[in-house]
Parts: C-alpha cells; sequence; structure tokens
C-alpha cells in the first residue's frame, strides 16, 4: 500500500481495531450497542458527547467515535485520572464524580491493557472524609484502582511553567507529571467566583497550595497549570451537574445525562459552559465569558469555537 | 508458680502500656473500634468522682471507673502495679536510669507519705470548685495528655523524613504514600517538661510520683485499707527481712515485717517468693486498721483544705474567668462542649479530642482560658478546622465535656461567627477574584456581591473557621471566627435552598 506512511489512514485503521476490540466482547451481550458503536468507528471526532444510557453506557458509547480506549492507553502503562472528589458530598448532590462512571472509566482502562490506574485529587475537605462520603473511594477500589489524596508534600514536585503567563512555578503532583496517560475526569459545577468548574479548572486539584492562586488570578492560572501536563483525554461526567452554590453544595442539580470524552482540553468546557444560564442575562454561558476558558484559548490549549471541531453526538442504547 | 509473678505483672504492665498506645492511635478516623479508644479514662474513679461531682450529672461513660474502685475494694491496689500505663512508664525508666539507686538506706518517708493526703485533698477541694489542678496530676489523664501532645507529633515527624528515604529503595508504583500532615500543639514542651520532672523523680525514690503525689493512687490507697484479699504471715516467718527488700513501694516495715501497710500495697505478691513460705494471700474480713499509718493531724487535712479553697478561689476571680472584657473571644469550644464554666471543670485535658480531630484543628490552652482551663480544647482554625461530618470529639470525650451529638446536631450548632477583616481581605481591598472562604463554606454562610466580594451572612455560620483555614492572606487570615459566649442552635434550612 502506499499509503503506509499517511498517517491519518494508519490511525484510522488502528482506530477501527480498536473499536472493534472494544465492540467485540459486547456484541455477545449486546446487540443494540453493537450497531451504535460499529457506525461511529469509521468516522474519528475530537469531541463526542453521549446521551440516554447508563454511566458505563455514556462511556463506552462517547470513547467509541473518540478512537476508544486503545488510543490513548497502551499495554502496561500507568494511567493517572485527575477526578473531582474535593468535597465531603454524596453521589447524588453532584458536587463530586459519579462513582459508576468512575468505575467504568477505571474498567475501561483495564481493558485497554493499563498496567495500573490511579485516581488522585488533592482535596478541599478533609481527604478521609470526601473518599468516604462521595463513594468513590469503594468505587475506585473496587474497580482495582488506586485512590490518592495529595495531603501529604512528598507527593508532589516542583515544576517551572515556562508557558504560563503569571503561574511561573508551581508545585505538582509528581504522578501526574510521571504517568503514562493522563486523563482529566471532571464535572461541570456552578462556581460563584469563577461563574464555572469546568475540566480545565478541575485541574487546580493537582496543585499543593491551590488557595495561593487566587491571590496571584485565578483565570489566569488555571490556564497556565494546563499548560505543564495537557491531558491527554478529557472525559466530562456531565450525568448530573451543580447549577447553584457551587462548587461545594448542595445546591440545585439538573440531570443532564451526557458524558462527553475529548482530545481538546478546552473544547469540552466551551460545550459544558452552554450547560449553565448567565445569572445577568439568563441565558446559556458562552465560552468566552467564561475568563480561564478564554484564557487557555488564547495560550493555544485548545478549541473555543465549537464549529471548528469535530463534534459527534450519539446516543447510547 | 511465685517466681513467675513478677514477669508476669512486667508482662502486664507492657501489654497496659502498648494498649493504650494502640487506643490512642486509633483515636482516629474512621473511629470504629469496638472498644471504646478512652478505655483508660473510663476506667479512673477519680476522674469519676470529680467529674459527677462537678458537673451534678451521672455520666454514664464513667461509670465502669465505680467498678475498678469495687474490685480495688477486694483485691486491693492492684491497678497501679499491674495496669497504670503511667506507673509502667515510670517503673520502666527507674529500671534504666535509677538503677544503682535499689534501697541504699531506707529513710523515713512520714513527711512524704503525709504530703500524697495533703495533695489529695487540695485537689479534690480546688476540683471540685473547679480548679483543675487534679487532672494535671491524674496519671491516667496525664500520660495521654503526654502521649498525644508532647510524642505524637515527633513520631509523625520521623514517619515523614523516614519515609521518602525509604521509598528510594521501593519502585514508585504503586507504593505511593503521602506523607501525614504533622499534627501541631502549641504547649507540647510544658506538658513534656512537666512529665520529664516525674520521671526524674525516680532518683529520690522508686516511683516516688506513685507513692507520694498521685492523686489517683492515693484514692486507691483508701479504698484499699477496706480490701478483702489480705497478706497473712505465719509463724514460720525467720524475720529475714527478704520481703522488706524486695518491696517496691516499702510497704512492709523492717521492724515488723509479719505486718505490712495494706494502703501502699500495690500486689505485686513479690513478697510470696518468701523462702519459708510463710507469706500468703488470702480472703478475709476487712481490716481498716493498719500499721504505721500516717499520722494526719486535723491541722494538716484542714490546711490542706483550705489551701485548695484559697487557690480555687482566687483563680476564680481572675479575670479571664469572669464575665470580665478580658475574656477571650477568639476561644472557640469544639461543637458540643459545656457552657464555659462546666466545662472547664468537666473537661481532664486528656488530649483524646486533640488526637482525634482529623484536620489538627483542637489545641490544648496554656492560659488562654484562664489557669482554671489550663490544657483544655480550644478550635484553632488558622490551624485547622472543623469538619462538617465530623462529631468525633464528643465521641471520644471520656466525661462528656463535649457533648456525644449526631452529625446534624453538630451542624447546626453555632460555636462562633466569622468576620472578616475588609482591609486586609483580597477582595475587598485589592478587588481580586478570590472568594476561597465562599467557596469552602459548607453552610452557605459567606456569599458574594455583585462584585464577588464576600459577606457572612452570621444566621448561617457554624464557626467550624474553614475560612480562616483557607484564607490566603499571609499571617492572621482577612476572616477571623470570634466566639461570644454559649454555643447556640442554629434554625435548620433546607437543603435545596
Amino acid at each position: 500500500m502506499d499509503h503506509d506512511s499517511n498517517n491519518k489512514l494508519t490511525r484510522r485503521q488502528f482506530i477501527k481495531g480498536a473499536a472493534t476490540a472494544i465492540v467485540l466482547p459486547s456484541l455477545l451481550s449486546n446487540q443494540i450497542f453493537f450497531y451504535g458503536s460499529l457506525a461511529h468507528a469509521a468516522e474519528e471526532s475530537d469531541l463526542v458527547i453521549a446521551k440516554n444510557g447508563t454511566p458505563s453506557q455514556l462511556l463506552q458509547a462517547a470513547m467509541a467515535p473518540i478512537g476508544g480506549m486503545g488510543r490513548f492507553v497502551k499495554k502496561g502503562q500507568r494511567v493517572v485520572i485527575k477526578a473531582n472528589i474535593a468535597w465531603a458530598r454524596t453521589p447524588d448532590q453532584a458536587c463530586t464524580n459519579n462513582p459508576e462512571l468512575l468505575s467504568a472509566l477505571i474498567k475501561m482502562c483495564y481493558e485497554a491493557g493499563a498496567k495500573r490506574v490511579a485516581v488522585w485529587d488533592h482535596t478541599c475537605d478533609n481527604y478521609q472524609f470526601t473518599f468516604s462520603r462521595s463513594g468513590l473511594k469503594e468505587a475506585a477500589q473496587k474497580a482495582g484502582a488506586d485512590l490518592f489524596s495529595g495531603h501529604g508534600h512528598n507527593v508532589y514536585k516542583q515544576v517551572e511553567v515556562p508557558k504560563g503567563k503569571k503561574l511561573k512555578t508551581a508545585e505538582v503532583l509528581r504522578d501526574v507529571l510521571e504517568g503514562d496517560v493522563f486523563i482529566n475526569f471532571p464535572l461541570p459545577k456552578h462556581h460563584f467566583a469563577t461563574e464555572l468548574t469546568l475540566g480545565l479548572k478541575n485541574l487546580i486539584g493537582i496543585v499543593w497550595d491551590m488557595e495561593q492562586l487566587h491571590k496571584i488570578d485565578l483565570h489566569q492560572c488555571i490556564a497556565d497549570i494546563n499548560t505543564v501536563r495537557k491531558p491527554d483525554l478529557v472525559v466530562v461526567d456531565a450525568i448530573r451537574i451543580l447549577t447553584t452554590n457551587g462548587p461545594k453544595g448542595p445546591g440545585k442539580t439538573e440531570d443532564i445525562g451526557e458524558v462527553i470524552a475529548s482530545t481538546d482540553i478546552v473544547a469540552p468546557d466551551a460545550y459544558a459552559a452552554a450547560f449553565f444560564k448567565h445569572p445577568k442575562t439568563g441565558k446559556p454561558f458562552k465560552p468566552e465569558e467564561i475568563k480561564f476558558v478564554k484564557n487557555a484559548y488564547d495560550l493555544g490549549l485548545g478549541q473555543i469555537d465549537l464549529s471548528k471541531v469535530r463534534v459527534k453526538k450519539v446516543s447510547a442504547t | 508458680m511465685t517466681r513467675t509473678i513478677p514477669y508476669l505483672r512486667r508482662a502486664i504492665q507492657v501489654l497496659s502500656f502498648c494498649f493504650l498506645l494502640y487506643l490512642i492511635l486509633k483515636t482516629a478516623f474512621p473511629l470504629e473500634l469496638k472498644i471504646p479508644v478512652d478505655l483508660y479514662l473510663r476506667l479512673d474513679p477519680f476522674i469519676g468522682i470529680i467529674t459527677i461531682l462537678t458537673k451534678k450529672d451521672v455520666i454514664l461513660r464513667m461509670l465502669p471507673a465505680f467498678g475498678v474502685l469495687l474490685l480495688v475494694m477486694i483485691f486491693g491496689n492492684f491497678f497501679c502495679g499491674w495496669f497504670c500505663p503511667m506507673g509502667s512508664t515510670i517503673d520502666f525508666f527507674d529500671r534504666i536510669l535509677f538503677r544503682e539507686n535499689k534501697r541504699t538506706k531506707g529513710f523515713d518517708d512520714q513527711p512524704l507519705r503525709r504530703l500524697r493526703y495533703g495533695v489529695f485533698f487540695f485537689s479534690l477541694v480546688a476540683g471540685l470548685m473547679a480548679f483543675q489542678v487534679m487532672y494535671l496530676l491524674d496519671p491516667i489523664s496525664l500520660i495521654t495528655r503526654t502521649m498525644v501532645i508532647s510524642f505524637y507529633p515527633p513520631t509523625i515527624f520521623i514517619f515523614n523524613h523516614l519515609l521518602p528515604q525509604i521509598q528510594k529503595f521501593l519502585p514508585r508504583n504503586p507504593f505511593i504514600m503521602s506523607t501525614i500532615p504533622l499534627p501541631l500543639f502549641k504547649v507540647n514542651l510544658f506538658i513534656f517538661v512537666f512529665f520529664v520532672i516525674i520521671l526524674a523523680l525516680g532518683v529520690v525514690r522508686k516511683r516516688f510520683w506513685c507513692r507520694y503525689l498521685c492523686p489517683l493512687g492515693t484514692l486507691f490507697s483508701i479504698f484499699s485499707r477496706l480490701r478483702i484479699f489480705r497478706r497473712f504471715v505465719t509463724d514460720g516467718c525467720t524475720d529475714c527481712q527478704r520481703c522488706v527488700k524486695e518491696c517496691p513501694v516499702g510497704a512492709i516495715s523492717e521492724a515488723a515485717p509479719q505486718h505490712y501497710r495494706q494502703q501502699d500495697c500495690i500486689s505485686c505478691f513479690k513478697c510470696l517468693e518468701c523462702p519459708t513460705k510463710a507469706v500468703s494471700f488470702q480472703f478475709a474480713s476487712p481490716h481498716w486498721k493498719t500499721e504505721d499509718r500516717v499520722s494526719l493531724s486535723r491541722r494538716y487535712v484542714l490546711g490542706s483544705l483550705a489551701f485548695g479553697f484559697v487557690s480555687a478561689l482566687v483563680i476564680k476571680t481572675n479575670p479571664l474567668q469572669t464575665e470580665s472584657g478580658l475574656r477571650n473571644n477568639r476561644l472557640i469550644r469544639p461543637p458540643g462542649s459545656l457552657p464555659e464554666e462546666k466545662f472547664v471543670s468537666v473537661c481532664t485535658g486528656c488530649g483524646e479530642c486533640l488526637k482525634v480531630c482529623p484536620n489538627n484543628a483542637l489545641q490544648s490552652t496554656l492560659l488562654e482560658a484562664g489557669l482554671a482551663g489550663l490544657y483544655t480544647p480550644r478550635l484553632v482554625p488558622r490551624i485547622g478546622y472543623c469538619e462538617e461530618f465530623c462529631n468525633f470529639c464528643g465521641r471520644v470525650c471520656p466525661t462528656e465535656a463535649i457533648r456525644p451529638l449526631l452529625i446534624e446536631e453538630k451542624r447546626l450548632l453555632q460555636m462562633g461567627v466569622a468576620h472578616i477583616d475588609k482591609t486586609r481581605c483580597i477582595a475587598w481591598d485589592m478587588e481580586k477574584i478570590c472568594l476561597v472562604c465562599n467557596e469552602q463554606c459548607s453552610y452557605h454562610a459567606i456569599v458574594g456581591d455583585d462584585k464577588k466580594r464576600p459577606i457572612v451572612k452570621e444566621e448561617k455560620c457554624t464557626g467550624c473557621g474553614i475560612c480562616e483555614n483557607k484564607c490566603p492572606v499571609d499571617g492572621e487570615a482577612a476572616i477571623i471566627v470570634y466566639s461570644f459566649g454559649a454555643q447556640k442552635k442554629l434554625k435548620p434550612e433546607n437543603a435545596k435552598d
């Protein structure tokens, strides 16, 4: 084949293979799912929005068009997931990740051949209480992952932030820097100070002295910290979101029922911003209205304009 | 058989001390141990008597202590020599430090033995009048406090420094272990020095503290005069003086080894190693009379009582203890604490709550609460805040000075109220987007105005101090929690409000 040197084609072939690998086991169990996935596998997308289904179905559906987990996780690799377990809240309050979805994500990593999956967060409330109340400790451990808290100073590493505009150095979780695959696993929430908590802001939880960032310039720091280790994959947990009293809640919640998978780190935030209504205008947020999203775009971290991204909406069932 | 008894006693002493350490280590999240972690304190009848009298209420948790007292009336003072962790520590240090000091010459310890009763009466009266000197001297409270405040942080310090060294030899993944946030207690040095002095007293005489000062020992002494399980010596005694030399507390006098002072006997059974087997312990009717008793004159007893009375009055009339302007408004008591005056008289300062607090928020006071409140717990938000879904301090308090509350009750209890210093707040003063306090507040008590500057809603603030703790301003926070007298209940809010 004279197209062998063509990168796109080989990738596509690979994706087909990977998708088949994921789909084949489920072929026996779930007929409908099989057809849906096969249709998507032919086309590559940057941002996939999956709707209608259980958390694990949503994740499967969202990952397939993007190339499946096999595109990111190779055999024997260490996967680091930055989840959002900042607060001691129960799963139904939507202040922390959905345990079922986390469990499905971990299992998917293992199915793709991961050697070990580590789930990290530098919690705001005491980690023992957040881990147990959120149900995520149980979910992660049952799925076979290690759940780590960044409460000890020894798990951080001081790094320069060469691309940062305001943030010049930061102490960042060593495992995030050294892990083979880094997955950002945020959930969209209301946030009084920055309007919204989205994927980019979730990475504040890999920093040692988080509160100090507020002193420098929170919006710019959020963008800057994303330059340190760009996540390989963003999986947004929008099954249920918190629309008021964020980020700690409890507040009003809304069942969106979507899981968004993306290789672009700004685009999912641009998409998820529209879940929320601007308090003044009452209209859904435009991505540019969230300053840290705009700042990240200005830094060239990703695409803010969804029309320039290959978006795909799929139904899980 | 009789030869193994000393070894058995040593073993039990070591086990008892290790068990205390185990309980202290288990005084932490998730607090699911079946045995109460404050077991030793609950078995302390001295604390039991004083707290029940000062609280004027039955404390269910302290009732097992009276069982111990009953056992003492049967078997004599078995506690000090066999189970007391403080006694074990003192025995250990006496053995390794003051070995040469082995009863070279006897000296008349009548005045010292009298002092013991003086201290007891003094602390009894002072304690009933809410000056907690006896809590400082109570051995169980003392050893727990010392272990938690003075020895636990250094242990963690060593662990944190050894961990990276050990981790160098391990493959990095998946052996990731975080260091433990170092617990900090302001009064650690004072407590350490006090502990060292007690151990150093062994240079004068073995078990000096136990024999001449310990108020719990004195209480046991008084009750063990009624002991039913008593020592008997048959005519086979050859006056060889062996038991006199062996007795670790000097309860057998040289002049008449057939008799002993049952109140000083710690039931170590060393005298059973009698060459002629003349010594035995048997059940017999109680015998109040004793040999070589301490001559407590009326003057001495009244003097100690009066001294305790006046000391307590002097301390009670200090401005820190009264409703004066000097009352410390940053003295935030743990959630569910009794009203201040009662709190200082019931809290034994054992440090259990300090250990269990997951955020190291509780600190021992030195003089912030006056002398009466020495070593009582207070919330210092800048070090740690009160965790929303935690009620551990009330669950481990042996005397219920911090009432055991349900989580839901505790979440609605106002310990204090946060106030913003607008000249230092970076949102008010420098117009930065901060709102860390709003983000962290668990109770929606801090809202932002239209310029994203924080405002405290006093009616919702519990004074947990998370805002003060997380405030990014250097040094003293720009939002500070103040207490104002008694803790009060807040109105429950609708969760979806």
